[in-house]
């Protein structure tokens, strides 16, 4: 690494850090979470970085050099469908085959008669969320896995064989692409590690959201069961993919656990109770948690605010970002604010007039960090990136 | 507050796990199948459960992550 790409990691870094504790640093950071827009800057179809994720890390790298951004992710377009394909996972969209090349990736949830997981199996998953999760599980979403009990088969076999291989190489070669990143060009790779509140993984994989709004009325004690057996487990995956310096925060992607969607009651005793010790507990072990606040999270302000202070960054996408920072921002950064409608409709003067409403209310005594609301996907123009980063470069300094 | 909306203490769930976090098939099991271990069990258990972690995180990655 020469010495000024050394120095200028070091600056971005040190900036990064500052805001993440909700102090005042140089400038506001920069931390765009770029996903599909990277395909598109670099002249790439969404399937061949959601396929290639060669590709994908090279788009990274591409938009890291030529924006002058504090961080990003290593690779937000995080699913790479050649694993998938190798597992047989059967709840993507992918991009050239159930979707056109130019549309991102997508989940498919089955309707609630097909759920992952019946009604009738809580104990199961509760007693022994490892075993059901292998044996259970997998044999549902996957087109290759058999059924424990049933003849198995040769794409039984390799799907073991090849998910496992390709899943090492892939988090491998994350190593690689975080020191291209550091040492080429003097970007921080923004985030380490995966965090899942249990509720949300109930709702996302295993019951589906119609199942788990039925089961919170109709067996309430086996969703807490549910929720309880998972903490350990989503704590153990979260710390054990935490940077070891402690210096970026671990991801959690909040989904459809909250109010309206939810009664406040139900985010209480299934959501809450049960995610705010696993934030806890990871602030206890020296990391913050990127808390990505999918859609509307107002309605619970409160909670998070009983978090240790600077235990997360909160990221706002569709809530009041004023009010968020009322509530939170004497406690943690914040991040986020600029919407995607912007990015993707608006001029790059609309883009400049809101970064700076941003800066200014919400930026103004430091603890911000400018993104979009939600994952920038390719619909964003690219001279409206320019635009949000120009304008905080330029008008974001302390 | 009543009890169920208390929250959850992570310890006694920790406690409560078996297998561990990071463990599919523990080497206690694995060890009943074994003839009497005449050399070091302690070299046996650490190789068994670094490779447990291996297929741990492979199922709980496609759960969480993919």
């Amino acid at each position: 690494m020469t010495k000024e790409r050394e120095e200028l990691y070091e600056e971005k870094l040190e900036r990064y850090v500052t805001a993440m504790e909700n102090e005042r640093p140089d400038k506001v950071p920069i931390r765009p979470f770029v996903a599909e827009f990277t395909a598109k800057y670099a002249g790439y179809s969404c399937q061949e970085v959601t396929h290639d994720y060669e590709l994908a890390f090279e788009a990274v790298r591409k938009c890291a050099a030529d924006f002058d951004w504090d961080a990003v992710v290593s690779n937000m377009v995080y699913v790479w469908t050649g694993l998938t394909q190798a597992i047989g996972l059967d709840y993507y969209g992918v991009p050239g085959i159930d979707t056109s090349p130019d549309t991102g990736f997508q989940y498919l949830e089955p309707p609630k008669e097909e759920a992952f997981m019946k009604p009738e199996e809580y104990d199961d998953l509760i007693e022994n969320p490892t075993g059901f999760l292998f044996n259970v599980w997998l044999p549902r979403v996957s087109s290759d896995v058999s059924p424990v009990g049933e003849e198995t088969s040769y794409r039984n076999n390799l799907s073991f064989l090849k998910g496992g291989m390709a899943m090492l190489t892939y988090f491998n070669s994350f190593g690689e692409q975080n020191e291209a990143l550091r040492s080429e060009i003097g970007t921080v790779p923004a985030i380490s590690g995966i965090l899942k509140a249990p509720f949300d993984i109930l709702a996302d994989k295993l019951r589906g959201y119609y199942g788990l709004a039925e089961d919170v009325i109709k067996r309430p004690g086996k969703v807490r069961a549910a929720c309880q057996a998972l903490m350990p487990h989503i704590c153990h995956m979260a710390l054990s993919g935490a940077d070891p310096e402690g210096k970026v925060p671990i991801p959690i992607w909040l989904h459809r656990g909250c109010s309206p969607l939810f009664s406040p009651e139900d985010f209480a005793r299934f959501n809450w109770a049960t995610l705010k010790p696993i934030i806890e507990e990871i602030w206890a072990e020296g990391h913050q948690v990127l808390v990505y606040a999918e859609g509307d999270w107002n309605h619970h302000l409160e909670a998070f605010a009983e978090l240790p202070q600077g235990s997360i960054i909160y990221h706002v996408d569709k809530g009041d970002i004023l009010e968020v920072n009322e509530k939170l921002g004497d406690r943690f950064c914040i991040s986020g604010g600029l919407p995607n409608h912007l990015l993707s409709n608006g001029s790059p003067g609309q883009v400049k007039d809101r970064c700076k409403k941003l800066i200014d209310e919400v930026g103004r005594d430091g603890g911000y960090i400018m993104d979009a609301s939600a994952i920038v996907q390719n619909d964003a123009r690219i001279e409206n990136m320019r635009a949000m980063t120009e304008c905080t470069r330029e008008y974001g300094v302390y | 507050m009543s009890e169920e909306m208390e929250q959850v203490d992570l310890e006694e769930e920790w406690k409560k796990a078996d297998p561990k976090p990071g463990i599919c098939i523990p080497w206690e099991e694995k060890g009943k199948e074994l003839a009497e271990i005449s050399g070091d069990e302690e070299l046996f258990k650490r190789v068994w459960e670094d490779n447990e972690a291996l297929a741990y995180t492979y199922i709980w990655q496609c759960l969480l992550s993919f």
